[in-house]
């Protein structure tokens, strides 16, 4: 147990972060249902990546605007914004690209993810937004321990928006990711219906990022729903795995970060990746003999 | 009456891969897309029903609205990962007239139940779609498309994975049931006696010789023009209903 701090003064100080993480991880936790069927992993890897890019590139904006990255900041050169566009654009690029021949998906995710790591690492270099390279390190790494209320607020928002629409196109997004040109022959628009699922997962992947970090979301938006798939048989049972999965995996992160005094983004991942031997053996132990 | 017409049509992705050419698929019409491996027959299938734009020339409907279409895709192109029961696969083929956002309603669910019976399929209504064998698999795809009550079927090379006996039971099966639903059906297929014995019309496609022909199956499906089109000598023996085809082997002409 921490020496120097009580579990009450804990929740005081970091119960908004840990709300946050947890709301976060509900969000990854259920698109990570698509990202791991449409075989997705390493998009939202890429993803996270390029939030940090925005944010790189909004702080750099910023410094050449005058704004104070610590003061209100107009919204087009907020750090966030800019990382919900690139995310947001990146995420549906990736949705077309994939879709034209001679190319190879993997090799094109691949691309985003180097190329928007090696310019973060480049824009940070920068001796005009040296102040500000911490906070992106932050992100990339994952450090949940300090959320911002106005991106606590983001977050909020982008989940309540995602969750509830998804709450109705969640069958055609399943039929348009199973099968579509079944989709597009029986008319529905197969197209826009990806389009909005890429979206969706690249401005989450934004706001929780910012939010919770980009290990921690890649975390939540793979381990926990593969986990799933392999000890559930059902749509209905693989998602309530995945989000209350990856939910108490974010709290059992906090809570061992309190205990251990270790970094708390790491170990919500070890958390999260914890399931899958855990879901292996449930399988192994179900298989009729 | 005509479902759909192609009028000068040049298909492919970026360069067209046949001359322009015409093309109607006629209501009760059964057609099936004849050619050589990367001969363009996937390519035409989708340019006919809209799942690929035409590079230049029209799609016209002459009913004013394109047809109810299902489509059935060859099995290996379903990825058997998705967690879905046979039930929740046939029900899909009724999304479009459910419509996007909306749910399901019972009636859908009990249109559903109705055609995985016509399969011959009604236990396996809560088994995995995974689950299933090749055959299996396909039975439930077809009870999909027929699902959403199309005017049109179309079959993407579905027998493809199937053994000779089981792919001819199929065949015959959707026969029967594309006439007892009156749906007109196009098919890709590799299998000429198939095309033989359940086709009204026939386009036979080769995009790396140029060629395109369409006509009704008895003027042109003959030795000749099967040579002509795969490039071997092939000789045909109708007997009774059926006809028997005999492909020499040797070097390609």
């Amino acid at each position: 147990m921490s020496p120097t701090i009580s579990l009450a003064d804990f929740w005081a100080l970091f119960g908004n972060a840990i709300i946050a993480a947890m709301l976060g991880a509900a969000l990854c936790g259920y698109l990570g249902f698509f990202v791991v069927l449409r075989r997705l992993a390493f998009v939202s890897a890429a993803l996270g990546q390029i939030a940090g890019l925005g944010v790189a590139f909004g702080f750099l904006l910023g410094s050449y605007f005058g704004v104070d990255p610590h003061a209100p900041t107009p919204v087009y050169l907020d750090p966030v914004v800019l990382a919900l566009v690139l995310s947001g654009l990146v995420s549906a690029g990736l949705g077309y690209v994939s879709r034209v021949e001679r190319t190879s998906p993997e090799s094109l995710v691949a691309l985003a993810y180097l190329s928007s790591t090696a310019i973060t690492i480049l824009l940070l270099a920068s001796p005009r937004i040296v102040q500000e390279a911490h906070e992106v390190g932050d992100l990339l790494f994952g450090n949940a321990v300090a959320v911002r209320r106005e991106h606590f607020i983001e977050l909020v928002v982008v989940a309540a928006a995602v969750l509830c629409s998804h709450v109705f196109l969640f069958k055609d997004l399943l039929f348009v990711s199973f099968d579509r040109d079944m989709a597009q022959t029986v008319g529905l628009p197969s197209v826009k219906i990806e389009l909005f699922l890429h979206v969706s997962i690249g401005i989450s992947v934004a706001v929780s990022t910012r939010a919770i970090g980009a290990l921690p979301v890649f975390g939540f938006l793979v381990l926990p729903a593969g986990a799933a798939l392999l000890a559930s048989d059902s749509v209905r049972g693989v998602l309530a795995l995945s989000i209350s999965g990856a939910m108490l995996a974010a709290a059992g992160g906090f809570y061992l970060s309190f205990v251990e005094s270790r970094p708390t983004g790491p170990l919500m991942v070890a958390c999260a990746a914890a399931y899958w031997p855990l879901a292996a053996l449930y399988r192994l132990a179900r298989r009729p003999r | 009456m005509e479902l759909i017409r192609l009028e000068k049509a040049e298909i492919g992705y970026k360069k067209p891969l046949l001359p322009p050419f015409d093309l109607s698929v006629r209501s009760g019409e059964r057609l099936a897309v004849l050619g050589p491996n990367g001969g363009g027959k996937g390519t035409l299938l989708k340019s006919l029903i809209g799942l690929l734009p035409l590079l230049s020339g029209k799609r016209v409907f002459p009913n004013g609205r394109p047809p109810r279409a299902g489509y059935v895709p060859q099995a290996p192109r379903i990825d058997p990962i998705y967690p879905l029961t046979a039930l929740q696969v046939v029900l899909q083929g009724r999304y479009g007239r459910i419509g996007l956002g909306r749910f399901p309603k019972a009636s859908d669910w009990r249109a559903a139940m109705a055609q995985l019976e016509k399969v011959g399929m009604t236990e396996m209504a809560s088994a995995l779609f995974r689950s299933l064998s090749g055959g299996q698999r396909q039975r439930i795809l077809l009870a999909r498309a027929f699902c959403g009550e199309p005017e049109l079927l179309v079959l993407d090379e579905f027998t493809s994975d199937m053994d000779p006996v089981a792919s001819a039971g199929l065949l015959a099966e959707v026969a029967q049931l594309a006439d007892r639903e009156r749906v007109s059906v196009i098919f890709v297929t590799h299998e000429i006696q198939a095309a033989a014995l359940y086709s009204t019309a026939v386009v036979m496609v080769d995009a790396r010789r140029s060629q395109f022909a369409a006509g009704r199956t008895e003027e042109l499906l003959t030795a000749e023009a099967l040579s002509r089109l795969y490039g071997q000598n092939i000789s045909l023996e109708r007997r009774g209903e059926r006809t028997v085809v005999f492909v020499e082997s040797g070097r390609p002409r």
